[in-house]
C-alpha cells in the first residue's frame, strides 16, 4: 500500500523543510499549493469566516462588559481578550427566537447557526429546517477553494437518544448544516484534518486524479439509474450521496487546476505547517502517522483545542478554505475540567450551578479557559501578515454559545463576540448593545453581507444588524 | 374522476369516524379536562394530549396511555386546583376507553404493517466488518470515519440518521484505495479476489467478467446485473487497452465496488402494486447478517439465498443457530448490547477523574468493557436466560478487573469466566462498566443510576426535570460534612422534584456500595458509612444490590418487554411504531414459553412478520 500511504506523501516535504532553505522552492512545493491569497495584493484578500462554539452557556453575571460603544470594560470572563480589545465587537441583546421552544440544549445548539427550530425527533426525521449560515456562505464563497468549508471539533458524535427530552443526541454534536437534512460532522482527529487540508499530492497526482474520476463517474451513473427505482425517503439518501460525489469531483478538479497553475506557498507558511505537523505528532503521542490517522484522539484537551484552532488559522492563511467552524465540545458535554486549577468536575454538571458560589466560580473558570483559547487563536491571526494588514484584519472570527445561563438554559441575550475587521467591513473595538430581542440572525446576515454573500433574509431577520461597519 | 375519489374519501373518513369509539368517548373528556395544561403549547410534564383525538392518534401516543389512565383513575389528574372536575362516571368511562385502546393495540386488532426501514447506509462498524469479510484485509478501513449518531430506539444502524456528507465520501474514496492496495500487496489475498486469470481458452474480458460478477455480487449482497457490469468491464477494457496488465486493469473496477451505492447502502426493492410483501431471500440474508454479525452474509447464506432456500423456516432456524455459534456474533454483544445497556460509552465518553481514581487505567477501562461484552456473548452462545442480565452467579474478569472487584486467584490479562460468591456483583447492575458510565467524574450518581434502571433496563424513562431543577455538587467530598445522600435528600425536599425523584433515587441509593468506578465500598468519600437503605413508593424497601435484583426478578415483565423492544428495533434498523406493539407482546410470550432463553428471543425476532416483510408505506 506504499504510494497510498499518506505519511509517505508528506515525508519528502517534511525532510525537505527540515533540511533546506527557501531556495528549494520546487515543483513539488508549487504542486502542493492551493494558494490564491499569496498571489493577491493588499485589499483584495478574501474575507474568512470562523465560528467557535462553546457548549453549555456562560456564567451570566461575569460575561457582559461594562459600558457600551467604544467605552467599555471587558468582563472577567472576556478579560483574556484585552490585547485584542480594538479587534472586537461584543454583542449584547441578541437572541434566536426559534430556539425558545423545545428542550434546553439540542434545539439551541443545532439551531444556533440556522436560526430555525429543529424537528423534535429521536431520529426518524432529523431536520434543522434550515441551512446554517456558514454553509450559506460556503455555497457562495467556498467554490474556488480546496474545501468549501471546514468543520472541526474535539469529541466524537454523541451516540444514543436523550430520553430526558426525546431528542437524538446527534443534534448536540452538529452546528453546521449543509442542507436542512444533512448535518456536517466535525473532524476531531487533527492528523486527519491536517492531511485533508495540506497533504501533498503523490508524484503521479495527475494519474491519480483521473483514476479517481473514472471511479466516481462509474458509481455516479449507477446511482442515478438506481434513483428511479426508489421511494421518496430512499431517494433523498441517494441524492445526498450524489451531491457528495459531485462535491468530491469538484475538489479533485480544483486540485488538478491548482496543480497546473503552479502557485506558490510562502516559505513562512510552509514553516508553520511543518511546525503544526510536528506538534500534532507530539500532542497525539503515537508511534507512527498511520497510528495517528487511525486512533481516536485522546490527549490534553487544551493542546487539542489549540491544534484545532491552529489548523483553522493555517487553512485560512493558505486559502484552503474561507469558512470554518469549531466545536470546543459537543453540547451537554460532561468533559472533566478538573485539569483547571480550582475546578472539580464535568462541564455540564458545573454549568447547572444552582447559584452555588463554589460552582459559579468553577463555571466562570471554564468559560474563561474557552475565551483564552479564542484569544490565542486571535494572537496567531494578528501575527500573520497579509498585504498591509494581518490575517485577522481580513477575517471574522466569532465566539459564542447558543444559551446564556447554562443553569436555566436561558436562550435570551446569548453570549457572542466577533473579532477581526472583515477587510475593513467592520468597525471594531465596540460593545454593541442592541434592543432586547434583536435577532441573532441579523448578526448572521450582517456577517454574510460583509463576506460578500447574498442572502435576502435569514431566520427571523430580514435585514443585517445595523451599525456593524 | 376527481369528484368520485373525493366522494369515496368523504365516505370512508365518515365511516372511520363513526367506528372510532375513542374519538367519540375519550377524546371529548381529554379535550374538556386536560387540554388546558397539556396542549401542544403547554405540554406540562412533557404530556401533550392534543393529538389524542382518534384511535389512531391514541395508538401513536401509546407510551403514555397507561399512566394517563392511572392518573385519571387515581384522581391525581386533573389536579386539585383545576377549575372543573369530572364526575366519577365520566372518569370511569374515560379510563375504560383508554384501556380498551391499549388492549386492542397489544392484541393487534388493527390493520397490521411490517414497516418500511429507510435505506440503511453501512455504519462505521458495519463498513469495517464488511470490507474485512469481502476482501480479507486485516485492518479497519473505516477508522477515520466519523462516529454515527443514533436514531429510533437509540442505535446507530437507523437509515434516517445515517448520512453521506462530502467529507465522508472523500474518506470512502481514500479507504477504497487503501483496501485495494492491501489486496494487491498480498498474493494470497489477491488470488482470493481475482478468481480467474486469462488462459488460451479464456480471453481477458471473459475472465474479468467472471471476477467482477462474483465480487460485485458479493459487494452488493445480491446478483449483479448486466447493466451494472457493463461500465465496470468498460473501465477494465480501457485500462487494458492503455497497456495495463490484466490484474492492474481490474484495480479500478474493483475499487469502484467499495464506493458503489449498492455496496454502501442496503437497498431493499419495492414491489409495485403491493401494499406489503416478503423481502427477497438475498434481502433476508442481509437483514440476518447485519443483525447478528453487523457484517455481510457469508457464502453459505448467499448460496441458500441463491437457491431460494433461506426463507424456508427450518433452514432459517438452523442458519440463525449456526450464525450465533460463529465468533462473528460478538458484534451483537458489542453493538446491540453496548448501545442498549450503555457500556459502549465506557470506550469514549466515561471520564473518571484520574487523580481521584488512579487505578482507572486504560487497561482497566478495556477490561470493564470486555467483561460486559463477554458476559453478553456468553448469554447468546450458551443460550442462557435473558434474566441473567439482571442477576447471575458468574462473570468475566482478568487479573486487573478481579483485583478491582476483590476476587482472588485470577492472574494474567486474559478474560475468563469466574463463579461469583458475592450475590451483589452478578448481572449488569454489578458490572463496573455500567457503574462507571452512570457516575460523574468525581462521584457516584444515585440519580443517574436510578434513571439507568428505569430507562435502560426497564424501558420506563422518568419525565425530564423542570428547567430550573438545579443540581448537586460535582464532588461528593462535602465541606459541611453532610453525606452525599444527605445533600441529595435536602435537594429533593423541593416539592416539584420529589414526585419523580422518590421513584428514581432509591434505586440508586441501593447501589451506593459501588463507588464511581464500580468498586465495593462500605464508607463514602467523607469517611462516613455508606447508607444504602432504599425505600420506594409503596413501602418497598431494600438495602443491597442483591435485594434490588431480587425485586427486579420478582416482576420481570417490564424488563422482558424492554429487551424485546430494543432487540427488535436493532434488528429492524428503524424506529419502532405503534404497529410493532403486538409484535413485542408476542415476542415476550414466546420468550416465556422458552424458559427465557436468549436464542429463542433472537429466533422469534427473525421469524417475526416485520423482520421478513416490507410495506409500501412507513
Amino acid at each position: 500500500m506504499s504510494n497510498l500511504n499518506l505519511n509517505k506523501w508528506l515525508l519528502p516535504r517534511r525532510s525537505f523543510l527540515r533540511g533546506a532553505g527557501a531556495t528549494l522552492a520546487l515543483p513539488f512545493l508549487e504542486a502542493m499549493s492551493p494558494l490564491r491569497a499569496a498571489g493577491l495584493s493588499g485589499g483584495a484578500f478574501p474575507v474568512r469566516i470562523g465560528l467557535l462554539y462553546m457548549p453549555n452557556g456562560v456564567r451570566a453575571d461575569r460575561w457582559t462588559p461594562d459600558g457600551d460603544g467604544s467605552r467599555f470594560k471587558l468582563s472577567s470572563i472576556l478579560s483574556p481578550l484585552e490585547k485584542h480589545r480594538e479587534d472586537l465587537l461584543i454583542f449584547t441583546g441578541l437572541q434566536n427566537k426559534a430556539s425558545f421552544t423545545g428542550d434546553g440544549h439540542y434545539v439551541k445548539t443545532a439551531g444556533w447557526l440556522t436560526g430555525t427550530t429543529i424537528t423534535k425527533t429521536t431520529g426518524s426525521d432529523i431536520n434543522a429546517n434550515g441551512v446554517s449560515m456558514d454553509q450559506v456562505a460556503a455555497a457562495q464563497i467556498g467554490t474556488s477553494t480546496k474545501l468549501p468549508s471546514l468543520e472541526l471539533g474535539t469529541e466524537p458524535i454523541t451516540s444514543g437518544i436523550d430520553t430526558n427530552v426525546n431528542y437524538t443526541r446527534l443534534y448536540g454534536s452538529h452546528i453546521s448544516w449543509k442542507t436542512s437534512t444533512v448535518p456536517l460532522p466535525c473532524e476531531i482527529n487533527p492528523r486527519v484534518a491536517f492531511d485533508r487540508l495540506f497533504r501533498a499530492p503523490s508524484a503521479n497526482a495527475g494519474k491519480q486524479a483521473s483514476a479517481d474520476k473514472s471511479v466516481l463517474d462509474l458509481v455516479q451513473s449507477d446511482a442515478k439509474r438506481l434513483q428511479g427505482k426508489l421511494g421518496t425517503a430512499d431517494q433523498q439518501k441517494l441524492e445526498q450521496y450524489l451531491e457528495s460525489i459531485r462535491e468530491v469531483e469538484r475538489r479533485i478538479e480544483q486540485e488538478a487546476a491548482t496543480l497546473g497553475a503552479g502557485e506558490n506557498l510562502p516559505a513562512e507558511l510552509l514553516k508553520q505547517m511543518d511546525a503544526l505537523d510536528k506538534r500534532i505528532s507530539k500532542g497525539m503521542g503515537k508511534a507512527s502517522r498511520e497510528e495517528e490517522l487511525n486512533s481516536r484522539p485522546r490527549f490534553d484537551h487544551t493542546e487539542h483545542c489549540r491544534i484545532m484552532t491552529e489548523l483553522m488559522v493555517l487553512a485560512f492563511w493558505s486559502d484552503s478554505t474561507r469558512v470554518a467552524s469549531f466545536m470546543f465540545g459537543n453540547d451537554v458535554t460532561g468533559r472533566n475540567f478538573s485539569f483547571l486549577e480550582g475546578v472539580n468536575g464535568g462541564h455540564h454538571e458545573i454549568s447547572h450551578h444552582s447559584n452555588d458560589a463554589t460552582k459559579l466560580a468553577q463555571y466562570e473558570k471554564i468559560n474563561r479557559w474557552h475565551v483564552e483559547q479564542y484569544a490565542g487563536m486571535l494572537d496567531r491571526m494578528s501575527e500573520i501578515k497579509e498585504g498591509d494588514g494581518s490575517l485577522l484584519d481580513h477575517s471574522m472570527v466569532l465566539f459564542g454559545s447558543p444559551i446564556r445561563d447554562g443553569n436555566a438554559h436561558d436562550p435570551k441575550n446569548v453570549p457572542v463576540v466577533l473579532a477581526g475587521k472583515a477587510n475593513g467591513g467592520l468597525r471594531t473595538g465596540r460593545h454593541i448593545v442592541s434592543d432586547e430581542g434583536t435577532p441573532l440572525c441579523s448578526l448572521w446576515l450582517g456577517m454574510l453581507e460583509k463576506a460578500g454573500v447574498k442572502s435576502g433574509s435569514f431566520g427571523d431577520a430580514h435585514s443585517p444588524l445595523r451599525n456593524l461597519g | 374522476m376527481r369528484r368520485f375519489t373525493s366522494i369515496v374519501f368523504l365516505l370512508t373518513s365518515g365511516l372511520v369516524a363513526a367506528q372510532d369509539r375513542f374519538a367519540e368517548k375519550a377524546a371529548p373528556f381529554l379535550q374538556k379536562y386536560c387540554h388546558e395544561c397539556h396542549d401542544e403549547k403547554e405540554s406540562k410534564g412533557g404530556i401533550d394530549v392534543h393529538t389524542l383525538t382518534s384511535t389512531l392518534g391514541a395508538y401513536q401516543q401509546h407510551q403514555f396511555l397507561k399512566s394517563l389512565a392511572s392518573q385519571v383513575e387515581n384522581r391525581k389528574m386533573p389536579p386539585k386546583d383545576a377549575e372543573e372536575h369530572p364526575s366519577d362516571d365520566e372518569r370511569k368511562a374515560a379510563v375504560s376507553e383508554i384501556r380498551a385502546v391499549l388492549k386492542s393495540l397489544e392484541e393487534g386488532n388493527f390493520p397490521r404493517n411490517p414497516g418500511r426501514p429507510t435505506v440503511r447506509r453501512l455504519n462505521r462498524n458495519e463498513y469495517n466488518l464488511t470490507v474485512r469479510e469481502l476482501f480479507g484485509i486485516d485492518f479497519q478501513a473505516g477508522r477515520e470515519f466519523p462516529e454515527d449518531g443514533a436514531g429510533g430506539e437509540g442505535f446507530d444502524n437507523v437509515g434516517d440518521s445515517l448520512f453521506v456528507q462530502p467529507s465522508l465520501l472523500e474518506k470512502y474514496l481514500s479507504a477504497s484505495k487503501k483496501v485495494i492496495e492491501s489486496v494487491y500487496s498480498s498474493p494470497e489475498r489477491k488470488s482470493r479476489v481475482i478468481l480467474m486469470t486469462p488462459t488460451e481458452k479464456l480471453p481477458p474480458d471473459k475472465a474479468a467478467r467472471g471476477v467482477l460478477t462474483v465480487q460485485a455480487s458479493l459487494a452488493f449482497r445480491r446478483k449483479v446485473t448486466d447493466e451494472e457490469l457493463g461500465p465496470m468491464l468498460a473501465l477494465f477494457q480501457k485500462q487494458l487497452t492503455a497497456g495495463a496488465s490484466y490484474e492492474d486493469a481490474l484495480r479500478l473496477p474493483l475499487q469502484s465496488l467499495l464506493v458503489h451505492p449498492s455496496f454502501l447502502f442496503r437497498f431493499e426493492a419495492d414491489q409495485p402494486g403491493k401494499t406489503e410483501w416478503r423481502i427477497s431471500d438475498f434481502e433476508l440474508a442481509s437483514r440476518l447478517s447485519y443483525f447478528l454479525w453487523a457484517s455481510m452474509p457469508d457464502r453459505a447464506l448467499f448460496k441458500l439465498a441463491n437457491d431460494g432456500k433461506l426463507s424456508d423456516p427450518a433452514v432459517l432456524r438452523s442458519e440463525v443457530l449456526r450464525m450465533l455459534a460463529d465468533p462473528k456474533a460478538e458484534a451483537l454483544s458489542r453493538y446491540f448490547g453496548g448501545q442498549w445497556l450503555g457500556f459502549d460509552e465506557l470506550r469514549e465518553v466515561a471520564e473518571p477523574d484520574p487523580k481521584r481514581f488512579p487505578t482507572f487505567t486504560p487497561g482497566l477501562r478495556n477490561a470493564m468493557y470486555r467483561e460486559s461484552v463477554e458476559f453478553f456473548s456468553n448469554l447468546v452462545r450458551a443460550n442462557r436466560p435473558v434474566l441473567d442480565l439482571v442477576s447471575a452467579d458468574y462473570t468475566f474478569v482478568n487479573e486487573e478487573l478481579a483485583t478491582h472487584y476483590g476476587i482472588p486467584g485470577v492472574t494474567g490479562p486474559a478474560m475468563r469466566k469466574v463463579p461469583l460468591t458475592d450475590p451483589n456483583r452478578g448481572g449488569v447492575i454489578g458490572q463496573a462498566s455500567i457503574l462507571t458510565t452512570t457516575s460523574m467524574p468525581l462521584r457516584t450518581s444515585p440519580v443517574k443510576r436510578g434513571k439507568w434502571i428505569l430507562n435502560t433496563l426497564l424501558g420506563t424513562p422518568p419525565p425530564p426535570p423542570p428547567p430550573n431543577a438545579g443540581v448537586l455538587p460535582a464532588d461528593d467530598k462535602s465541606a459541611a460534612k453532610l453525606t452525599f445522600r444527605e445533600q441529595l435528600e435536602q435537594h429533593r425536599k423541593q416539592p416539584n422534584c420529589a414526585g419523580c425523584h422518590e421513584k428514581i433515587d432509591p434505586l440508586g441509593f441501593g447501589l451506593e456500595n459501588f463507588d464511581a468506578i464500580g468498586r465495593w465500598r462500605s464508607t463514602d468519600a467523607n469517611g462516613k458509612p455508606v447508607d444504602s437503605m432504599a425505600r420506594l413508593p409503596g413501602d418497598i424497601t431494600f438495602s443491597t444490590p442483591a435485594e434490588l435484583k431480587k425485586l427486579l426478578l420478582g416482576s420481570d415483565e417490564l424488563f422482558l418487554r424492554n429487551i424485546a423492544r430494543k432487540m427488535l428495533a436493532y434488528a429492524l434498523g428503524r424506529p419502532l411504531e405503534y404497529y410493532d406493539e403486538p409484535v413485542i407482546v408476542d415476542l415476550v410470550k414466546k420468550l416465556r414459553q422458552n424458559d427465557l432463553k436468549t436464542q429463542s428471543l433472537i429466533l422469534s425476532i427473525v421469524e417475526s412478520h416485520p423482520f421478513q416483510n416490507r410495506s409500501a408505506k412507513r
